[in-house]
């Protein structure tokens, strides 16, 4: 596989979950999890893109985060062996991470399109609170050590999570979060069971980062009771690991400290620095081994928490999903006011018409006419009667509303009800307000605007329909010569027949010869009675051909057009139902690169996070 | 510093001025309020609150009473309460204020589960306000802080989020509250929107506690600076803010035995402000300042109030109640139009039924020989009406075409024309009716009245039984019209009484005269009259009626078309006047009652007004600013 295709495909699946992001700060009830979609969409493009195109797995990266005033700085200079954090004793101080790179040309600094997603590096030193999307990077300075004790490590100070202001800069801590191979969760004896933090730690366990927790400022006497206390109330409730396990999370304490020992790490305060960054280098023994862990680790939490990225958009589907319900109710309404209102009074008067010539095929043509209106004309007195009784019996016809008025009307209703639909559930959700705004502008003119179309179309093929099947009545008599010419000559045959034995049986001629015209005339009832019957069984058809038109040409692409309407036209629904489609399938494929990559690089997958995490205690 | 030292004290002279009844006066007044805007709440409305707005309104008729109880005695009590994050150290100042372990406090977090009220013993419990007399009672007996009680809440940020809740319900109780920070979570979100949330109800002084670990001489800004600058935003120009270390006064107190107060620990950190905090709390807090923050407290009340009622104002919606009555009566005109048409295009395959019906009603005034011609014609003519629906055929006939009525072998008008508008609501009538409905509701709202008020009566309306309302319309229409057949007026009446008179005259006449004139000719002349002569009896008055017979026809026709006419006349008319009844007072009703509601909260907006109004002229210039922002 190319790089430029795992480029374009992580990216994809970044943005995505960057525009889910920034759907949900849009949303107050969701902007909750607009942290998780940043987490997950920085995991995509910090740790999962440059790992696939093949980057070096150095340096690893620790970050540092803690709320506000738990101690992140100092637990960064400790864990540089040299006070390089401004600690400031103002709470949330920090705005933007800074990155400490240990002394000497260890390698070079991480440069790929999309590191750290919109933050951009400062070029020259700044003090930690320039509240912008920014980071910057230092070199840590120490003056004759040896070789730095995280020589392979960049050390972020992070922002913290708590203050009332962090809600600005709290996407910065996620950018740096995913990035982490591991990280340093500070917490404080005032802090360590907050709800927010605690909250943040969950998240991170859950997002398979290996963590390792500082406690800090606690009175050195209740250190190990604190510790205990720690692992009982707030590591006893972590969440399970991506892959199920419970997850192993190395403590170590830093206890209220003087002024000295703060101000020395690599000295005075070696004692507290020398089992936490011992913790830090089990974490990451092996560069290569390491950094497989954080991307496998967080390509299986993108692939078993993708379903639950994508909830946030479950109130929006459901609307979605009642509209389109709505919709068909409308549908379903039309199509029943058509069939009640125009077809079932619906008599097709244009039938009759060829009921009539398929008498008339039964006539005798050229010279056998002639008998034909001798037979026609002995049958005078049959039709007078036949005629009178029809007309005293039978009734005129329901006066029907136009079939164009009917569907006209009906549009109209369902348009209607459909509006009014939107209006009522306008304050209930961004969806249904987007309707009832648009569509007395957009939706309807374009809905009238198909209808029209369609119901020229509809016209046509009404008419035709019509017209074939009146056609086909007659055409299959008319091209069967053999049945036309067998019925012809069967009727003629009875006529004639039924007139010779009245003369015959009757002969000499007396009052009884009244039965010839008779006879005659019951030939032909039974003649017509048989058409009747074989016209009504086309019309019949034809109705429900008509049913099926209505609902195939008119009322079918209209329905699916105006179900699919929210979604289009470049509105965020349509990016919504786009994006939904195309993360579960991104993720997927994500996967099975990072698994394949993974088992190439030949580095068996190590566990989840090294179950040596007791020792700091 | 010593700005602020003399901040918290102020002269012990102010202890003996006549407290002026005012609080006992305003208690009347709230319970006044409470009761008016319960009524509002409770009373059935067509303006739709949201659950937001209601449940705002109801926590302010609540707190309404509750002050309206609580300065309905001679010495009001002071509700102190504190509120912070976890290990803050809020119990830690409770028990430095106490000296003694009255609040548990430890390392553990959250420490505090259950609220501690700390109380004079001259105050009887039951003053207590319900939701403290719940929580765990430390009483004292220290003079300073008689009339005060303080309280120490659960934290606010902890995972143990019963432990909110429980603050959440206390907090409506509190006069002052005490925003406890520490270094690091004096400004935290949870802490600080719950600030922002409360600071227009009730006086806010701030700590800032373990100011040991603020005041490290690390650059940067200070903590307190920091806080001050953050409250300055918010409107806090000169805040009360005390920096405290609760613990080492707690510590100094546990090793102090004996009466009295504590005394000053020896180690305390530059600017450590505890003293500051007691001296306000036991000294600053004269009866005056306490009559001041509750009377500010209520006046904050009756603004909160105020504003949301005047947020729940329903609009006046007269001019959009006729714009939208124009726009129905248009629609419901062409919708009449429509049902009439369709009435009588149900009626018309019974058209010589009808016919039949009104030549019988009309001939009912002839009699004599006349009556008998026209009866005899009529049966001839009709003679289909009465056998069509006798051959079973027919009903075969009907079933298989759909949309017919069979007609009744007896002519009742009532039930066969409820037989046709069931046919014809059946097949078109009720589905438009609920189109009805959506189009007027559309048409509402476009023209500015919202749906949401419409809906409901729109619906009922629709929900009336307009089948029977459509029977009794074509009833009424055709017998209007059959009276204006039977009882014409103007031309028509006087060729209809002329015809009528030479009717049931002219045909005896003549038979008497020709009868007269043969026997004449008979007796005086001697002629014996032929056979032609004979039948001449017969002849001409058969003639003379069926002459007067072709006149009637021509002149006063009794066709299907022209009823038909007349008849959907009268049926549009009939048809347009029921659906105006049912829809077209609902706008201006709505409207009505709507304005009715949006007076009430007029009503409810000026007495809390005016409440407030008179609680500011007579309000203390008690020195309590600073407790409240801008």
């Amino acid at each position: 596989m190319q790089p430029t295709e795992h480029r374009s495909a992580v990216g994809q699946l970044a943005d995505d979950l960057r525009w889910l992001e920034d759907h949900c700060r849009k949303q107050p009830e969701l902007s909750a999890h607009a942290g998780t979609l940043r987490l997950a969409s920085a995991l995509a493009r910090n740790v999962i893109g440059p790992f696939l195109e093949g980057l070096d797995t150095r340096p690893l990266h620790v970050a540092v985060v803690g709320g506000a005033g738990a101690g992140k700085s100092t637990v960064v200079n400790f864990l540089a062996g040299a006070v390089v954090a401004e600690a400031n004793p103002q709470a949330g101080f920090t705005r933007h991470p800074t990155a400490f790179l240990p002394p000497g040309p260890g390698f070079a600094w991480p440069s790929y399109i999309g590191f750290l997603g919109p933050m951009h590096r400062l070029t020259a030193d700044k003090p930690a609170n320039v509240d912008e999307d920014v980071y910057q990077v230092r070199r840590i300075d120490t003056k004759g050590e040896g070789a730095h004790a995280l020589s392979e490590f960049v050390i972020w100070d992070c922002p913290d999570m708590t203050t009332w202001a962090s809600e600005g800069y709290v996407a910065r801590l996620m950018e740096v979060a995913a990035l982490a191979d591991v990280i340093v969760y500070v917490a404080s004896d005032e802090r360590y069971n907050d709800e927010v933090p605690t909250q943040f730690l969950h998240l991170l366990v859950k997002a398979g980062k290996a963590v390792v927790v500082a406690l800090t400022k606690m009175r050195p006497a209740d250190a190990p009771a604190f510790v205990e206390h720690f692992r009982q109330e707030v590591l006893g409730r972590l969440p399970k690991l991506p892959g199920g396990g419970a997850p192993a999370v190395p403590v170590v304490a830093l206890p209220q400290m003087t002024p000295a020992e703060r101000a020395d790490p690599a000295g005075a305060g070696a004692k507290y620095r020398v089992p936490l960054l011992n913790q830090l280098l089990v974490q990451g023994e092996s560069t290569d081994a390491a950094r497989a862990r954080t991307v496998a680790n967080a390509a299986k939490y993108l692939s078993t928490a993708g379903d639950g990225l994508l909830e946030v958009a479950r109130r929006d589907l459901a609307e979605l999903e009642a509209w389109k319900l709505a919709v068909t109710a409308g549908r379903v309404s039309f199509e029943d006011r058509y069939r009640r209102e125009y077809l079932s009074g619906e008599r097709f008067q244009r039938f009759d018409r060829y009921r009539e010539r398929l008498i008339d095929l039964l006539e005798l043509p050229g010279a056998g006419r002639v008998i034909g209106g001798l037979l026609w004309a002995l049958r005078t007195p049959y039709r007078w009667t036949r005629d009178y009784v029809f007309g005293l019996m039978s009734r005129p016809d329901v006066l029907n509303l136009s079939e164009q008025t009917v569907l006209h009307e009906s549009l109209k209703s369902w348009l209607d009800g459909l509006q009014a639909e939107a209006l009522r559930k306008a304050s209930a959700h961004p969806l249904w307000k987007q309707l009832a705004v648009r569509f007395e502008s957009e939706m309807a003119p374009h809905a009238r605007d198909r209808f029209a179309t369609e119901y020229r179309t509809f016209e046509l093929k009404e008419s035709e329909d019509l017209e074939g099947a009146g056609k086909a009545l007659v055409a299959g008599l008319e091209q069967n010569p053999a049945l036309l010419h067998t019925l012809r000559a069967g009727k003629l045959g009875l006529d004639l027949t039924i007139v010779g034995a009245v003369i015959y049986f009757t002969w000499p001629p007396g009052w009884l010869l009244l039965l010839a015209p008779i006879g005659v005339s019951a030939t032909h009832q039974f003649a017509e009675l048989a058409t009747r019957g074989v016209a009504e069984g086309a019309r019949a058809r034809v109705r429900a051909h008509r049913e099926s038109l209505v609902t195939n040409t008119l009322t079918a692409p209209l329905a699916h057009w105006l179900g699919e309407w929210p979604t289009t036209g470049g509105t965020s629904f349509e990016k919504l139902q786009l994006v939904l489609r195309r993360v579960p399938d991104l993720i997927r494929q994500m996967d099975e690169r990072v698994t394949a990559k993974v088992k190439a690089l030949g580095a068996p997958k190590p566990p989840p996070i090294p179950p040596t995490g007791e020792r700091g205690a | 510093m010593v700005e602020e030292e003399n901040r918290g004290l102020s002269p012990p002279a102010r202890e003996d001025e006549a407290p002026q009844p005012l609080l006992r006066t305003l208690a009347p007044l709230l319970r006044g309020l409470e009761r008016q805007s319960r009524a509002w709440l409770d009373s059935r409305r067509r303006f739709p609150l949201s659950m937001l707005q209601r449940a705002e309104l109801e926590g302010l008729a609540d707190d309404l009473r509750r002050q309206g109880e609580a300065l309905d005695v001679e010495k009001p009590l002071l509700v102190i309460m504190l509120m912070g994050g976890t290990g803050v150290g809020k119990s830690t100042l409770l028990n430095a204020l106490a000296g003694g372990a009255v609040a548990q406090a430890s390392f553990t977090r959250p420490t505090t589960r259950d609220p501690v009220v700390y109380y004079h013993a001259s105050v009887k419990t039951d003053r207590l306000d319900p939701a403290l007399r719940m929580c765990r009672l430390a009483s004292h007996d220290r003079a300073g802080l008689e009339q005060k009680i303080i309280v120490d809440t659960p934290d606010l940020d902890s995972n143990d989020l019963t432990n909110r809740d429980k603050l959440r319900a206390l907090l409506p109780v509190a006069d002052i509250v005490l925003y406890v920070g520490s270094q690091e979570k004096y400004h935290d979100r949870l802490g600080w929107d719950l600030f922002k949330e409360q600071r227009q109800r009730r006086a806010f002084a701030f700590v800032l506690n373990k100011w040991d670990r603020c005041n490290t001489g690390e650059s940067g800004l200070r903590p307190d600076e920091d806080l001050l600058g953050d409250l300055k935003s918010e409107g806090f120009e000169n805040p009360l803010l005390f920096r405290t270390t609760a613990q080492l006064w707690l510590d100094a107190a546990k090793t102090h035995s004996g009466g009295g107060l504590p005394p000053r620990p020896a180690d305390l950190p530059e600017g450590e402000q505890f003293g500051l905090l007691r001296n306000w709390l036991e000294l600053g807090l004269t009866r005056l300042e306490i009559e001041a923050v509750k009377a500010r407290g209520v006046g904050q009340l009756l603004a909160q109030m105020g504003r949301a009622a005047d947020g729940v104002r329903p609009p006046d919606l007269t001019a959009e109640a006729e714009k939208v009555k124009a726009a129905w009566t248009k629609t419901l005109s062409d919708e009449a139009d429509v049902q009439a048409d369709v009435l009588v295009g149900t009626l018309e395959p019974y058209q010589t039924e009808v016919e039949h019906h009104f030549s019988v009603e009309d001939q009912a005034r002839y009699r004599g020989l006349m009556a008998a011609y026209t009866r005899l014609t009529t049966r001839l003519r009709y003679a289909g009406s009465g056998l069509r629906d006798r051959i079973p055929l027919m009903g075969l006939k009907a079933k298989l075409m759909g949309g017919r009525v069979e007609t009744p072998t007896e002519w009742n008008l009532g039930e066969f024309v409820q037989k046709c508008a069931e046919t014809a609501g059946e097949r078109v009538l009720d589905q438009r009716g609920t189109a009805l409905i959506n189009r007027l509701l559309v048409e509402g709202d476009t023209k500015g009245f919202p749906l949401a008020l419409l809906s409901d009566p729109t619906t009922s309306a629709g929900r009336l039984n307009w089948r029977e309302k459509s029977t009794r319309a074509v009833i009424d229409a055709l017998a209007e019209v059959e009276r204006r057949v039977t009882h014409p007026t103007g031309a028509r009446k006087l060729v209809r009484g002329t015809l009528g008179l030479f009717a049931n005259t002219l045909p005896e006449i003549s038979l008497v005269a020709t009868a007269g004139y043969l026997l004449w000719n008979f007796f005086v002349r001697g002629e014996v009259p032929d056979l032609f002569q004979m039948t001449l009896v017969v002849l001409i008055p058969l003639l003379v009626v069926i002459v007067l017979h072709l006149l009637i026809l021509m002149l006063l026709p009794v066709r299907w078309a022209a009823i038909r006419g007349e008849f959907r006349a009268a049926l549009g008319a009939r048809v347009a006047d029921e659906l105006g009844r049912a829809y077209l007072a609902i706008p201006g009703d709505v409207a009505a009652a709507v304005l009715d509601e949006r007076k009430q909260v007029d009503a409810l907006v000026a007495e809390t007004k005016q409440v407030g109004d008179w609680l500011a002229e007579r309000q203390q210039a008690a020195r309590v600013s600073e407790l409240y922002g801008k």
